[in-house]
């Protein structure tokens, strides 16, 4: 089983490579590969640039396809691991972030941002991802302060109930602001609907910081989360402390959840299947599911988003609805194709 | 639960983009069928410009207007004092509004007050109807005139509108008026676009990056760049669409418009400064500039004084004795 995963990995791996290179190569734009690798040779080697290739080329690999794809990616990973890492804790099939009002949260501060037109002195370009963020994570980190003063041992039930409560308050809270400022509506709604569009290298570097950081510092807790799949009670006669554990990974996941819808807008979906197909493939244990499935989602994603901005070029679609789209049939396959021969 | 809510949300969006898509098609037919019926009829109309018969009362004097090009034209014909009711983007676009006018949700209108008021007439948009049901059925059946306007797609058809609404009201001369001042000004600005040798390519912004939204052929607003002598660089496209970003570089547009005034406090600046846009033509040039949003947005008569912007921003020397 061991070694068998590992080998997994390394397709996984090479699946990751693959759909990074397919996300660079195509676009609404036809650039011939050997020109982008002649692109990517003089940005990241300063390689003598080849004659044959135009300036704007090298804009559009460089400054606008590049960043996009690989913001993509590490939103991507961002959603699935955190998505893992709260099915796991919560002990529900259905929970992630957005369950706790990550998402809702999200939408409202950039609903207040939008609306009262206001930025930020010296980060002017970041107001609106960061005030996504900080409500976001308000958000969350309110629910989990209400969901525990109402129950000291913190139960899964009671976290998700109050997500769900204060999920419904705020999105009622973003629906009354955008009734009463209709002519922000459709600036409102493009962003929770998601794009990767326009993301700069300043934000893919705050993307990847975050990212790493995150999904290491989850990584350093995989056996507590193998644990707590057992039930609480299980892991508390293990010696888990659930209860600061669960805080925790929460506040970490939702921290990477937040940064990635800042970003990018609510883009869902991912983070509910790459946990459940990486599962699936790779059994229960959080030392390959955790790492496997924001891989797995990285790369879906990345496919995802060359799929949107591509199949009606120079069209676009909205990145979450295609995600859905293709990635509800593929669940559904790898969900239920050993059913049969059981 | 959120998050399937909001596929959902985009879903619908996505349908409800199509189906306008399929309405305005509709109504262009419609529309050359209500042109025939006006030529009959001069001064009050029978047809609606969405085709369906309406009889326009003799006397008008009070209005509800639900759409800001219509409400426009209305005060632009000396109506201010007449009109009871406006949708609620309506007092920003048209001047002489009663400070104290009712306002109504343009796509949730109170029917009940808009009954309570006894409007004469009341001129709505398509944007009322979406959906399928025609939600002033009551208000037909209360014998009040509903004039519907649906969103013109071409210069042809906002000329009709404007002067449709002036008959509606009993102006029919002014009405004329206004479009003799269009007529005027499109002729002046084509007598010099047909004189360009080489047509400059124009990429008109709605919306700008990270939600880049333009538009192809079959939308006035391309019209009007033909006019002034240029070329959309979308032109092998129809109707509006998002665009994807690298396409709109590797389009390399001469020039860039944009008639965004909510995204961004300088809309210019953000062009002139985009990451990857460096090398595009317009960028390089400078030559991107800021078209009024109400003038290019709403389809009436004041759409020649975005023409007029356009002409000036696209070709400055060509254009610079047009005032």
């Amino acid at each position: 089983m061991k070694r068998k995963n590992l080998l997994r990995v390394w397709i996984v791996l090479v699946a990751c490579i693959l759909a990074l290179a397919a996300g660079i190569g195509i676009g609404s734009v036809m650039i011939f590969p050997a020109d982008i690798l002649g692109i990517l040779g003089n940005k990241l080697f300063s390689l003598p640039l080849p004659a044959a290739v135009e300036a704007s080329e090298v804009s559009i690999v460089w400054s606008i396809r590049f960043p996009r794809c690989l913001s993509a990616f590490l939103a991507g990973a961002a959603l699935s691991a955190s998505g893992t890492v709260m099915q796991s804790i919560l002990r529900n099939p259905l929970a992630s972030s957005y369950t706790l009002g990550v998402s809702s949260g999200a939408s409202l501060g950039a609903a207040v941002v939008i609306v009262a037109g206001f930025t930020l002195p010296l980060a002017g370009a970041l107001t609106l991802p960061l005030f996504g963020f900080v409500f976001g994570l308000g958000t969350v980190l309110a629910v989990i302060g209400f969901a525990s003063r109402m129950d000291r041992g913190l139960e899964n039930q009671t976290i998700i109930l109050t997500g769900m409560v204060f999920s419904l308050f705020v999105n009622a809270c973003m629906t009354l602001l955008s009734v009463l400022h209709q002519n922000y509506m459709q600036q409102l709604i493009r962003w929770q609907m998601g794009s990767f569009s326009g993301n700069s290298w300043e934000q893919v570097g705050i993307l990847a910081v975050v990212m790493a950081a995150g999904v290491l510092y989850l990584c350093r807790f995989t056996r507590q989360m193998d644990m707590m799949t057992f039930g609480e009670e299980a892991a508390r006669t293990m010696g888990v402390d659930t209860k600061r554990a669960k805080l925790k990974l929460i506040v970490a996941a939702s921290l990477l959840t937040g940064t990635a819808v800042c970003f990018t807008g609510t883009v869902g979906f991912i983070d509910l299947i790459a946990p459940h197909v990486t599962r699936r493939v790779f059994g229960p244990a959080h030392k390959y599911v955790l790492p496997v499935s924001a891989l797995f989602g990285g790369a879906f994603m990345v496919l995802a988003d060359t799929l949107a901005r591509t199949v009606l070029a120079p069209a676009e679609l909205p990145v979450g609805a295609v995600t859905a789209l293709i990635g509800a049939p593929f669940f559904a396959w790898v969900y239920f194709k050993g059913r049969g021969k059981a | 639960m959120k998050k399937r809510m909001g596929i959902l949300a985009a879903l619908f969006l996505a349908a409800g983009l199509t189906a306008c898509g399929g309405n305005t098609a509709g109504n262009e037919e419609s529309v050359s069928q209500a042109q025939t019926a006006e030529s009959a009829d001069v001064t009050r109309p029978q047809e609606d410009r969405a085709g369906n018969p309406i009889t326009v009362p003799e006397e008008v004097d009070s209005i509800i207007s639900l759409a800001p090009a219509t409400t426009q034209i209305l005060c632009d014909l000396g109506l201010a004092d007449e009109i009871v009711a406006v949708d609620t983007n309506s007092p920003q676009y048209a001047e002489g509004l009663a400070e104290d006018v009712m306002q109504f949700d343009m796509m949730e209108p109170d029917l009940e007050q808009i009954l309570n008021a006894q409007p004469d007439i009341i001129f709505v948009s398509n944007m009322s109807s979406q959906g399928g049901d025609d939600i002033f059925a009551g208000i037909r059946e209360a014998g009040i005139c509903v004039a519907e306007i649906p969103t013109s797609n071409t210069i042809e058809d906002v000329k009709k509108d404007v002067q449709f609404t002036a008959d509606c009201v009993g102006k029919s001369e002014e009405g004329a008026a206004l479009v003799e001042g269009m007529e005027a000004v499109i002729d002046e600005v084509s007598a010099i676009g047909q004189t360009m040798e080489e047509k400059k390519t124009v990429l008109f912004e709605i919306s700008p990056v990270p939600y880049l939204y333009s538009f192809g052929t079959g939308v006035y607003l391309n019209e009007m760049i033909e006019l002034i002598g240029a070329q959309n660089v979308l032109a092998d496209q129809e109707g509006w669409l998002s665009v994807t970003e690298e396409s709109a570089v590797a389009a390399n547009p001469d020039v860039i418009l944009t008639s965004d005034n909510f995204s961004n406090e300088d809309p210019v600046a953000e062009i002139l400064g985009r990451a990857g846009w460096e090398n595009v033509t317009a960028v390089k040039d400078g030559a991107v500039a800021y078209i009024d949003n109400a003038a290019s947005s709403l389809p009436n008569h004041h759409i020649v004084d975005a023409l007029k912007e356009m002409a000036k921003a696209v070709y400055p020397e060509e254009y610079a004795g047009l005032n």
